[in-house]
């Protein structure tokens, strides 16, 4: 399915600015090339999934710059169509937006899986609904998240507690398992429970140990006055997994301390600004250091979940979307470069690394008086130095549309998952499609 | 099925029940005080708010300083600063239109905690916190502190409103016009209206997703409510003394944007318009089956809004049900048969959606005093926090006899509520927030412990120049007991009936105590009350003390 692109180096300036601001050159390895990969998938491959909250109108972050389909988005879209000449030129007939910061060098490495038009059949334009079912991922949506399936699958029942870990301070439906729920760890310090308690500040010494009980003791309960209360045993996981979690987090709770050895966006220094000048947002930049600090410090994780919300843009697009491009390109253009410098008992992480990012839908064609609204198909990308780099299905027709003026799917969500099953998180094919439900045509980029 | 007549008589624990659910708790002795009573009274006055003393908690909340709580800021602070008084205290300004130039987030949680921790009429407070989660509303976007609490306000004296009202209200409120883009929603002429609060309106706020609405429907209520959106009069601008270039909305009038006179100086973004923008659209619309005219709105309503009003008529079973299954998550049980459910959407639909006859219902039926409903929730951070805040903190008089007088310094604790998972008046998206098991996560429990450890343990902090200690929840273990305990199982137990967890096993008891008191108990000895608070902590912080 992939498609034999040639690429042109386009010399631009966003990679004078990141020389001058000292960053090192995206290009890490020798033999980089478009859908070459300079390494195969690696042993211990680790998933970084980014949760691109809102809705992002991928048709001006990938924008058609010819054919026909310039001419509809230019009619559907008289304020809002970005210039042909503001995107670098894709094999495909789009481009891509010179505020997605960071992502053209990416591309040029040939490190980006682009897959553009992913959906599903009946779409929903709900966001709510339409996160649950791509959280769930499945021909039939159950109660628990494709991810969460996979460590059900693949982890250990009271184990490998840190294995799947959200930098959120929620408890995402992608990620929860029948038995298993990922662990939320927000901060590099702290995750134990507070040292009043712990060292007995208040009073005598305290035994941290009376409050472990208290949660083991409600989860392995076998006694006949367990409480019959269904919340019950929710709680005592949920505690057991914190405090479970803690003894494997750092000291005291505590990483060690680092320094990112790049700039990310919301960073004083960093070279590009908001468009009215100003940092740009430093919360995808804290969960990706925070990542990077967690892979340094030799946490065992292998799935992590992270999101940057903002993306429903019904207003004010012209403002807020080049800053959130802004924010989300160079964040993970900055947390690729970051990695090659964090060595794991595994392999460098950069190696070890893949970036898959996702949001719930695209927004609809036209615009309305200065924003889009809700949409259906969208554009997922994969970054990695494993990953063949290219683009991954076809672009849709926006001369054809449904009944509400929106996009036509040409990829299913779930053959992106059942890809990522299979080659990344090693899953065996069959073993995919039972997590999957249903056997779905794997794409080509890894 | 869910059986909705009353209970004729109830019991201290049943009461201990109500309060947890429809306030925030009461002590064993205020439990047994408010069981003596009828239930039928009893609960309708609690509904009511009557017969409550409010004199106090209004005089503090408005007149007394608090230096403490509130540092003064000096003039010498930055060059060309004014001097500005000690701010009044401990939360006024919050409220007040001349100071939303502030803008303070963390001030504005902690007083709708301190609000939720000492208000007489604790049930406009639940109330007002559930509205909160349902009409879900950010800071982040808003970015207007007044605003916000303004609307919060909106809900706790609206809140047992007819629903239809309600929501109408909630339709106008400024806050929530700038959330959701109704500032934006422009459909004169040819323009495409904004469908942002059309959709949510119904998917979130009235009916549930895709629960009796087309798309079609969406654009159409969108074009009803276009040009929705508020003036600003001068009286409402907030100026920065510090700044005067700074002004800020500190209030808005709801206003139609359809091209006629501006009757305040501003619009909604403080720009100066003489005349309104022209946004609204004309002419007829078809929505939900019914035919409006938009400029012929029926007598004392805005043109489209009874197109909006018509979603409670239009579609009675499906918004009955949708505000059932809320009512019944966040009060009742999140494990209701779709029998349950059915009952309680056909009593909200012969109630006419009358949200205090509702409450009064649900709240006094031998559903809601189920034994299977005991326990059954996992309480949010938010509430579960000022539940162990009121449990064990001081009474408000003796509270604000302290010098220092050291109140409660929710700032201090709130930024844990986000970490808790429910970051008070800023929830992430118009969806608000999952109840019951939604609430747990490793790192959610983890800042229970951060929080309990701050109520229970009377965790100190220091503020001002010079430095002045002072506890965030002042209170003293021995008002925690008001008969000494003579055993440490007495401990316990009256642990226990103060911050009511759910049911635990013996044995986990026992091994505190054991812990706690190896040898030999003696209430006089110079760490048993420390004990004791480790104990009420690890009461709140076991799997029991996330239930309610």
């Amino acid at each position: 399915m992939i498609l034999t692109r040639r690429r042109f180096l386009k010399s631009v300036g966003a990679t004078g600015v990141l020389a001058a601001a000292g960053c090192k050159s995206m290009s890490s390895g020798g033999g980089d090339g478009p859908g070459t990969p300079p390494i195969a998938i690696p042993m211990k491959p680790i998933l970084v999934v980014v949760d691109i909250d809102g809705g992002n109108d991928w048709l001006n972050m990938m924008p058609p710059l010819s054919g026909a389909n310039r001419a509809a988005y230019e009619s559907k879209r008289p304020t809002l169509a970005i210039a042909t000449d503001h995107a670098s030129p894709l094999p495909n007939g789009a481009g891509l937006n010179a505020d997605f910061t960071g992502m053209d060098e990416l591309d040029a490495l040939g490190r980006v899986a682009w897959i553009p038009g992913i959906g599903m059949n009946n779409p929903n334009l709900s966001h709510f609904v339409s996160i649950d079912l791509w959280g769930q991922g499945a021909a039939q949506p159950g109660g628990t998240g494709w991810l969460g399936r996979f460590a059900d699958r693949a982890f250990d029942t009271r184990g490998d507690v840190l294995r799947g870990l959200t930098v959120t301070s929620d408890r995402p439906l992608m990620l929860r398992g029948s038995t298993r729920s990922f662990v939320s760890i927000t901060s590099a310090s702290g995750f134990v429970y507070p040292s009043l308690l712990r060292s007995g500040r208040v009073g005598a010494p305290y035994s941290p140990q009376l409050l472990e009980d208290g949660f083991a003791a409600a989860v392995t309960s076998t006694t006949s006055d367990a409480p019959s209360a269904p919340d019950y045993a929710a709680a005592a996981i949920s505690g057991k997994l914190f405090l479970d979690a803690q003894n494997g987090f750092g000291t005291d709770g505590n990483l060690p301390a680092r320094t990112p050895s790049v700039l990310y966006p919301g960073d004083a220094d960093y070279p590009i600004k908001r468009t009215g000048g100003g940092n740009l947002s430093a919360n995808l930049s804290n969960q990706f250091k925070l990542i990077a600090q967690m892979l340094a410090a030799g946490l065992p994780t292998e799935v992590f979940f992270t999101r940057l919300g903002g993306w429903d843009t019904h207003s004010n697009q012209t403002a807020d979307h080049p800053n959130l491009m802004r924010a989300l390109g160079g964040s993970i253009s900055a947390f690729y470069e970051d990695l090659a410098s964090v060595q794991t008992a595994e392999g460098n992480a950069q190696d070890r690394v893949m970036i898959l990012a996702w949001s719930e839908f695209g927004r609809r064609v036209a615009e309305n008086k200065g924003g889009t609204d809700h949409g259906t198909a969208g554009l997922s990308f994969c970054v990695g130095r494993a990953v063949k780099g290219g683009i991954y299905g076809d672009y849709p027709d926006l001369a054809s549309l449904d009944k509400n003026g929106n996009l036509k799917f040409t990829v299913d969500f779930r053959s992106l998952y059942a890809t990522v099953l299979d080659r990344w998180l090693g899953q065996a094919p069959s073993a995919t499609d039972a997590m999957l439900g249903a056997a779905y045509q794997r794409l080509g980029f890894l | 099925m869910a059986d909705l007549t009353p209970v004729s008589t109830w019991t201290s624990d049943d009461a201990r029940h109500f309060a947890r659910r429809a306030g925030f708790g009461l002590s064993p002795e205020a439990a047994a005080q408010l069981a003596s009573q009828a239930p039928a009274a009893a609960i309708d006055a609690w509904v009511d708010g009557t017969g409550l003393d409010q004199t106090l908690f209004t005089d503090v909340l408005g007149t007394r300083a608090d230096p403490v709580a509130e540092p003064a800021r000096t003039a010498s602070a930055t060059a060309g600063s004014v001097s500005l008084p000690v701010e009044p205290g401990p939360h006024p300004y919050r409220v007040e239109v001349a100071d939303a130039w502030r803008n303070n987030f963390s001030r504005s949680q902690a007083c709708l905690a301190f609000r939720m921790q000492y208000a007489p009429y604790a049930f406009a407070e639940r109330m007002a916190l559930f509205w909160h989660n349902l009409f879900a509303t950010g800071w982040h976007k808003v970015n207007n502190a007044a605003l916000m609490l303004q609307q919060h306000a909106t809900l706790r004296a609206h809140g047992l409103d007819r629903f239809d009202d309600l929501l109408v209200l909630v339709s106008k409120d400024p806050a929530m016009a700038i959330w959701l883009d109704s500032v934006q929603n422009n459909a004169a002429g040819t323009s495409v209206p904004n469908e942002n609060y059309a959709r949510e309106v119904m998917e979130l706020y009235s009916l549930g997703a895709d629960n009796g609405y087309s798309q079609t429907d969406i654009t159409q209520l969108a074009r009803a409510l276009s040009g929705w959106s508020f003036t600003v009069s001068s009286a409402q601008v907030s100026t920065d003394p510090t700044d005067p270039s700074n002004k800020v909305v500190g209030s808005g009038t709801f206003r139609v944007y359809d091209g006629t006179a501006n009757p305040d100086p501003y619009v909604w973004n403080l720009q100066q318009r003489a005349t309104l923008p022209s946004m609204h659209g004309s002419g007829t619309i078809t929505f939900l089956d019914r035919t409006f005219d938009l400029r012929a709105p029926p007598s004392g309503m805005a043109p489209g809004e009874d197109a909006l009003r018509s979603i409670a008529t239009s579609r009675g079973p499906q918004c009955a049900t949708f505000l059932a299954k809320r009512l019944l998550v966040h009060f009742v049980t999140a494990r209701f048969s779709s029998q349950d459910l059915s009952d309680v959407a056909a009593m909200i639909q012969s109630s006419q959606f009358n949200l205090r006859a509702v409450m009064k219902t649900l709240l006094k039926s031998r559903f809601f005093f189920d034994p299977a409903s005991r326990f059954a929730l996992v309480e949010g951070p938010v509430s579960w926090s000022v539940r162990a805040a009121r449990a064990l903190g001081y009474d408000l008089a003796t509270a604000d006899a302290q010098s220092p007088k050291g109140f409660p310094a929710w700032a201090l604790v709130t930024a844990s509520f986000d970490q808790a998972g429910m970051k008070l008046l800023d929830p992430n998206g118009p969806n608000g927030w999952s109840e019951d098991d939604a609430w747990l996560n490793s790192g959610t429990v983890r800042y229970r412990t951060r929080i309990a450890a701050a109520v229970a343990l009377a965790e100190q902090s220091s503020t001002g120049t010079p430095s002045v200690a002072y506890r965030l929840f002042p209170g003293d273990v021995a008002r925690w007991f008001p008969t000494p305990p003579a055993s440490a199982q007495a401990v316990l137990d009256r642990l226990v009936a103060l911050l009511q967890p759910a049911p635990f096993p013996a044995a986990l008891g026992a091994a505190w105590l054991q812990s706690l008191w190896p040898s030999s108990f003696d209430w006089n000895a110079s760490d048993a009350q420390n004990n004791a608070r480790q104990l009420a902590c690890l009461v709140l912080c076991s799997p029991a003390g996330q239930l309610y």
